[in-house]
């Protein structure tokens, strides 16, 4: 009964909406005082991607990454191939190229295996459907905006870019993909790790209130770093130790803790417009980055979130993001709690052979992410992540380039930057960077 | 019974009347709606000269894809909501107003086609149904940018910040200009700037260029700066009233032209965006940088030569004035805010330097609306909104000042060296102020002397206006954004001083 009392009154305001006129004067105020908070629900990721015509894909930047996006690419679903390598190095392409052989018997021929500078632009050349850009993230507003004029399908690990310029430029070339139909996944992959999706549904309808606030943290241990070697270039000694300098890397503010800026973002649903951020070195070996960094960034509507992230060995780690509601908090992941400290929801994990919750997602993240991709491509339900992962990535620069400088940082001058790193021409000689990491009040930036 | 027969036919009537009432007026409502939005409905009337023309040589008429954008697509919103028949309705009646009341040659049409005026009969909405993608794969870097700029700001720009001339073509687009780039006729080129003996007018010339200019002797002395409590369209911070004395200085005859800015510009422009430009040009002279080349046409397509460069920032004024000093080796600079309306006054102590009240002058009173404001003695003297055809003019127009200045009031705003406060002149210590330079920091300069779009009252020789630079530059759609050039600040340009002490040769 009630269902077909509602029914002819949709029917009633479709057909007023017709009339026009008549319509937009009382469709608003009808819909507003009958509309309650609509119920989200978040989306149900295949365990595999579905079958279809043969995908083929190019990795660009065949390092540790590069190598375990090629495996789940693989993993993802039937009928799709490696068909194309690309590095920098031979010596990383090799390695890559024979890992695959020997673990998954792919053998990705020799005129499909491409080293140097511009690697990345003879893989993308090549007849591939996709793109698996995993190179430092200094390249890759150079690789994803050709991908797209070449009308490749991506996935761009995180970050996308080291300094505004860059991010600005995957920014427009995501529109472009976006107006062209290809499809973009970013390696922000807790957004397709299963728990933190269905945290965001809980959140999303009220399970914590109206959010306050948030923090989130990337503390770990020392990161791996390469000493120079005798008869290495600057450019080299610089590339095979990249996760060390800023240029390449973004600092690990930008290259490893934007994953929790980006999740705070997803949650609050906007970016912060400002942040104010310190940080120094004292442990790094190598490079010219900052071990640690500390940035409160505010929101439009003054609220705030703390995000901290560490580098250094025999400290207090922690990687998450806690974020306060009006009625309860959350860490975004799986939990809920009350203010008294109650767990008031718990995600459901996978039952394991034992009987008990076995703790993790049925889908690794990593392999969610590429079937993900492959499920938009084979099904046409588009996806693109392009404006979150840069969002996240240009929240994160706010905070180096306030750290760095000791000012005050804002997204506007963020979008307004000319900002880029980096030596003018890429080749294997030497690279005019010191390693001397910026120091607060008088850096530029 | 028969009765009651014909009463139920009655109401049957009653029932069935209004039903066929309505379709009727639903269906010739609608038809009613699309006739007069068809380009025959519109030229019936609009008389305007060349609408149609210049309709026919844009991009919306003739195109390689052999698609006609007709009047209502642009100048109405989509059909099919509220919001369109109101508009309709809304520019239906402007148009049965100016029908019957206006003489459509006394209409300026070329004002109506500047950015302001322009959005308020064309609708971004209308754009954006037909050009839904604003990243296709052709775009250039810059069309990137500037789209993601306009993505991010959407309430704060119109697609005719940049396409204005898209629906009408004008030949103030002339697509490809070189800004700045020389013509090609031999003339000489000064090697030396002229020589001042004496404190008489002098024309200075500009070494390395073959631009001159003249610069006229303002004698120092004593006025009342501000305006008086009684004058009409007084604003507050015009005073308190306060004498104050001058010393002698150089003031430019005319606004700095495009001829002069150009000379500046070729001699020291940037290839490419520099960060830290204040701090460079803070050192030594020599090692001026000047500004990077401008995104759009910063003349407005209006012309260069002897007209006033405008579109320029503050700072690109004044970094002018200091790579004038270096080539002349004189002191020039913008003038203070004392000097430059002791200069615009000449000795004259009412609103204007010429007889008159701007109660007679002003259109912004109820009287002057109905019956026209008195433009016969301003006319003479100030390019402003009623006699400027909404641009600026050339030297020559309009007659001078006491002192012999040109333009001193209207044609554009002058930038002036002090700080904008609203209190400035009750921050002076009491008595008699010598050579006051405003207030020691601020965030706006003060501009003065109202331009070629202001009202008569704005043109008063007390009135005191400020930069928005913010504001101004927030159509610029370059990241980063210019510090050298705002893309359509039309209404601001300067003029120099030369200091003079006695001694001086």
């Amino acid at each position: 009964m009630d269902q077909k009392k509602s029914l002819s009154r949709r029917k009633f305001l479709g057909d007023a909406a017709a009339i026009g006129a008549i319509g937009a004067l009382g469709v608003g105020a009808v819909v507003s005082s009958c509309s309650r908070r609509p119920t989200y629900v978040a989306p149900v990721f295949p365990d595999q991607a579905p079958d279809g015509r043969v995908l083929r894909a190019g990795v660009i930047g065949c390092g540790g990454r590069g190598t375990g996006a090629a495996m789940n690419f693989l993993n993802s679903g039937p009928n799709l191939e490696i068909a194309a390598l690309g590095d920098v190095f031979q010596h990383r392409l090799d390695r890559c190229r024979n890992e695959l052989k020997e673990k998954r018997s792919v053998d990705v021929p020799d005129d499909m295996c491409f080293t140097g500078f511009d690697a990345y632009r003879r893989v993308i050349d090549t007849d591939v459907d996709v793109v698996l850009l995993c190179e430092p993230p200094n390249f890759r507003p150079k690789s994803f905006e050709y991908a797209v004029q070449n009308r490749k399908h991506i996935f761009a690990e995180k970050p996308v870019g080291v300094d505004p310029v860059g991010i600005r430029q995957v920014m427009a070339a995501g529109r472009m993909a976006e107006s062209a139909g290809l499809n973009v996944v970013t390696g922000t992959q807790r957004r397709h790790q299963r728990d933190y999706v269905k945290t965001f549904e809980m959140v999303k309808n009220g399970a914590i209130g109206d959010l306050v606030s948030a923090n989130c943290y990337w503390n770990q241990s020392s990161l791996w770093f390469v000493r120079r070697q005798e008869g290495w270039t600057d450019m080299e000694a610089m590339l095979r130790d990249w996760v060390n300098w800023c240029w390449l890397s973004g600092d690990h503010i930008v290259e490893q803790h934007v994953h929790n800026i980006d999740v705070v973002n997803w949650f609050f649903e906007k970016h912060p417009v400002k942040g104010v951020g310190f940080g120094g070195r004292h442990r790094r070996p190598t490079g010219d980055q900052y071990d640690f960094f500390s940035v409160d960034f505010t929101f439009d509507d003054n609220r705030h979130m703390h995000s901290m992230c560490r580098q250094i060995n025999g400290c207090a780690n922690n990687v998450s993001e806690i974020i306060f509601g009006t009625k309860g908090y959350t860490n975004a992941q799986n939990t809920i709690w009350d203010y008294d400290g109650n767990v008031i929801w718990g995600y459901q994990y996978p039952i394991g052979d034992d009987g008990q919750p076995t703790g993790t997602v049925a889908v690794s993240p990593y392999d969610q992410e590429i079937i993900n991709l492959v499920t938009a491509i084979r099904t046409g339900n588009y996806i693109n992540e392009t404006q979150n992962v840069s969002e996240a990535c240009m929240t994160a620069l706010m905070g180096r380039v306030s750290a760095y400088t000791g000012r005050e940082v804002t997204w506007e001058e963020m979008m307004n930057s000319s900002m880029k790193l980096g030596p003018e021409s890429l080749e294997m000689g030497s690279v005019d960077i010191p390693a001397v990491p910026p120091t607060p009040g008088t850096a530029a930036g | 019974m028969s009765k009651s027969r014909s009463t139920r036919r009655g109401r049957r009537y009653i029932i069935i009347l209004p039903v066929i009432l309505t379709a009727l007026f639903l269906f010739l409502g609608d038809r009613i709606v699309r006739y007069t939005s068809t380009n025959e409905f519109c030229y019936a009337c609009h008389s305007h000269p060349h609408a149609e023309e210049s309709w026919r040589r844009s991009y919306h008429y003739d195109n390689r894809s052999g698609i006609y954008v007709q009047c209502a697509e642009c100048h109405l919103p989509p059909p099919g909501n509220l919001k369109y028949l109101l508009a309709k309705a809304k520019h239906g009646a402007n148009d049965v107003y100016g029908w019957l009341f206006k003489d459509p040659e006394s209409i300026n049409w070329e004002a109506k086609r500047t950015v302001e005026k322009a959005v308020r009969y064309t609708y971004d909405e209308s754009c954006i149904k037909c050009h839904q993608n604003l990243f296709p794969m052709q775009l250039s870097q810059d069309g990137q940018q500037a789209h993601l700029y306009y993505s991010q700001h959407e309430d704060e720009l119109s697609c005719l910040n940049c396409h204005l001339y898209v629906g009408h073509y004008s030949e103030l687009v002339q697509e490809g200009i070189q800004f700045g780039v020389a013509d090609e006729v031999e003339r000489e080129v000064f090697t030396e700037p002229a020589v001042v003996a004496d404190f008489v007018n002098f024309t200075e010339k500009i070494p390395g260029s073959s631009v001159g200019f003249e610069m006229v002797a303002i004698p120092g002395g004593t006025f009342k700066m501000g305006s008086p409590p009684d004058e009409s369209y007084r604003r507050d911070d015009e005073g308190p009233v306060r004498d104050v004395e001058v010393s002698s200085f150089f003031m430019g005859r005319a606004q700095v032209s495009w001829d002069e800015f150009l000379a500046f510009y070729n001699a020291t422009a940037a290839e490419g965006r520099q960060d830290n430009i204040y701090a460079t040009n803070l050192g030594e002279v020599d090692a001026i940088s000047g500004p990077t080349p401008p995104w759009g046409l910063p003349d407005q397509g209006w012309g260069m030569g002897s007209r006033p460069a405008i579109t320029m920032t503050w700072y690109a004024a004044e970094t002018y004035c200091r790579w004038l000093s270096a080539v002349t080796g004189r002191t020039y600079r913008l003038p203070t805010e004392a000097e430059w309306e002791y200069a615009a006054r000449g000795g004259t102590e009412g609103a204007y330097f010429f007889e008159g009240d701007p109660r007679r002058f002003t259109r912004e009173s109820l009287r002057n609306r109905i019956f026209g404001p008195d433009t016969a003695v301003i006319s003479s003297y100030v390019i402003y909104r009623e006699n400027s055809e909404a641009r600026t003019q050339p030297p020559g127009y309009v007659r001078p000042n006491p002192f012999g200045l040109e333009h001193m009031l209207g044609n554009v705003f002058e930038f002036t060296g002090d700080w904008y406060a609203p209190d400035a002149y009750s921050l002076y210590p009491a008595g008699p102020v010598v050579n006051p330079v405003g207030p020691e920091s601020g965030t706006e300069r003060v501009i003065r002397g109202g331009s070629f779009n202001s009202d008569a009252v704005d043109v008063r020789v007390a009135a005191r206006s400020q930069t928005r630079h913010a504001a101004w530059q927030m159509t610029d759609p370059q990241i980063p954004k210019s510090e050298w050039w705002y893309t359509d600040t039309r209404e601001v340009g300067f003029r120099v001083v030369m200091e003079w002490e006695p001694g001086d040769q």
